[in-house]
């Protein structure tokens, strides 16, 4: 799998449309984080599109019931904003899958690749090409 | 005879006045840099001599400045911190300016301002800013210089090239000025001069010849380039401290994560 932060300019694919994003920037190294990707499927807690970085909060359900809150980090909303991303774009409540690269430590952390939303839509790098 | 030595006292005043008095170059005739530009490429700043895949942030990925064998050796340890992950970006506790010559190399968007007295550099991300003065002042001496992020600049018009010089950079003398997240410095006795033109109508190009007894064996030469946007595009504040959720342990160097609710993730 290509690390998102490889990609200079990677492919954001927001329903029919294709837009190009320049990567999101963490504030730190990416070597705490997995140059693979992790699914997690769950609720939208919350989407804080603020700057530095925006973070989506995602409730994931295992098993036996037990709730994980995920943080999941991506670009600057005034990045993003340009791109067609909007405050809008994760609602509270929807149910979504996103791939992440996980925190190498096991904290549920990681770095925003791609999301695909319950009505189909697709937001980021998706596909695994 | 007196008429004669006054007229020439007042010829020689006058042409006095006018050598001191700057030709400012008219609006009309300066070229037009309206809009915004984003930076081209990842934020590695000297991606001609870039090692390594990836990005600044990512293990292995190095530049090759002509560093002397104290500045490589410095490079190399924070290389190897920012492998480790280790080596926050200074700018990570928020409030610490980019600088120069590192303002040239932000992601989000710029604007660049173009007067006939001043040229402003207004990048997004930051925010940060910074003043190339064009009004025919000279640099200040050495005793008028003092280490600050950007330093002191003044530039003059050759055509359609803005060209300046930047002095009384601070740069690694209080370990909070890098020119990317790899870890590159330069030094306090850094010289920096820019060729800042368009080379076609949505590229504007900047290229810094760096000059740095300290840190550098022979002048290193770093080009920049910038995209026009979208007509219409809104740019924004930027306010660091607004969510950051990574702070940085001072001890350690390792960057924490808060949770949505601040407190502490890892």
């Amino acid at each position: 799998m290509k690390s998102v932060f490889t990609v200079s300019f990677a492919a954001l694919v927001i329903g029919a449309g294709t837009v190009a994003i320049q990567p999101a920037l963490a504030h730190h190294s990416s070597a705490g984080f997995s140059d693979g990707t992790k699914l997690v499927t769950g609720t939208v807690k919350e989407f804080q599109f603020r700057n530095p970085h925006s973070w989506i909060q995602v409730n994931v359900v295992d098993e036996s019931g037990k709730v994980t809150e995920w943080s999941v980090e991506w670009g600057s909303p005034n990045q993003l904003g340009r791109e067609g991303i909007r405050p809008s774009t994760f609602p509270a409540g929807t149910q979504v899958s996103i791939k992440l690269r996980p925190d190498l430590t096991g904290h549920p952390i990681g770095i925003f690749v791609g999301a695909k939303m319950s009505d189909g839509k697709i937001v980021g790098k998706w596909s695994d090409e | 005879m007196t008429t004669r030595f006054l007229a020439m006292g007042i010829a020689l005043y006058a042409s006095s006045v006018l050598a001191q008095t700057p030709t400012l170059t008219p609006f009309d005739k300066l070229p037009d840099w309206s809009g915004t530009w984003s930076m081209m490429g990842g934020t590695v700043f000297d991606r001609a001599t870039q090692t390594g895949k990836g990005g600044s942030i990512d293990p292995g990925v190095r530049e090759h400045p002509p560093y002397t064998a104290e500045y490589e050796k410095k490079y190399a340890e924070h290389l190897k911190l920012r492998d480790e992950d280790r080596y926050p970006d200074v700018q990570t506790n928020c409030g610490v300016p980019s600088g120069f010559p590192r303002i040239l190399n932000l992601p989000d968007a710029y604007e660049f301002v173009v007067r006939p007295d001043v040229f402003y550099i207004i990048a997004e991300n930051g925010g940060n800013t910074m003043r190339v003065y064009t009004d025919g002042r000279k640099l200040p001496g050495k005793e008028d210089t003092w280490g600050t992020y950007t330093g002191v600049s003044v530039g003059h018009w050759e055509g359609d090239t803005l060209v300046w010089d930047t002095v009384g950079l601070k740069g690694d003398r209080d370990n909070d000025s890098i020119l990317d997240r790899t870890g590159l410095v330069i030094s306090d006795a850094a010289k920096i001069t820019t060729r800042m033109r368009k080379i076609n109508n949505d590229t504007l190009e900047a290229k810094m010849e760096i000059q740095d007894p300290k840190a550098l064996t022979k002048t290193w030469t770093v080009t920049k380039q910038f995209k026009k946007g979208k007509p219409g595009l809104f740019l924004y504040d930027y306010g660091c401290a607004e969510n950051n959720r990574n702070p940085v342990d001072l001890v350690t160097g390792q960057t924490h994560t808060l949770g949505s609710d601040g407190k502490l993730i890892k």
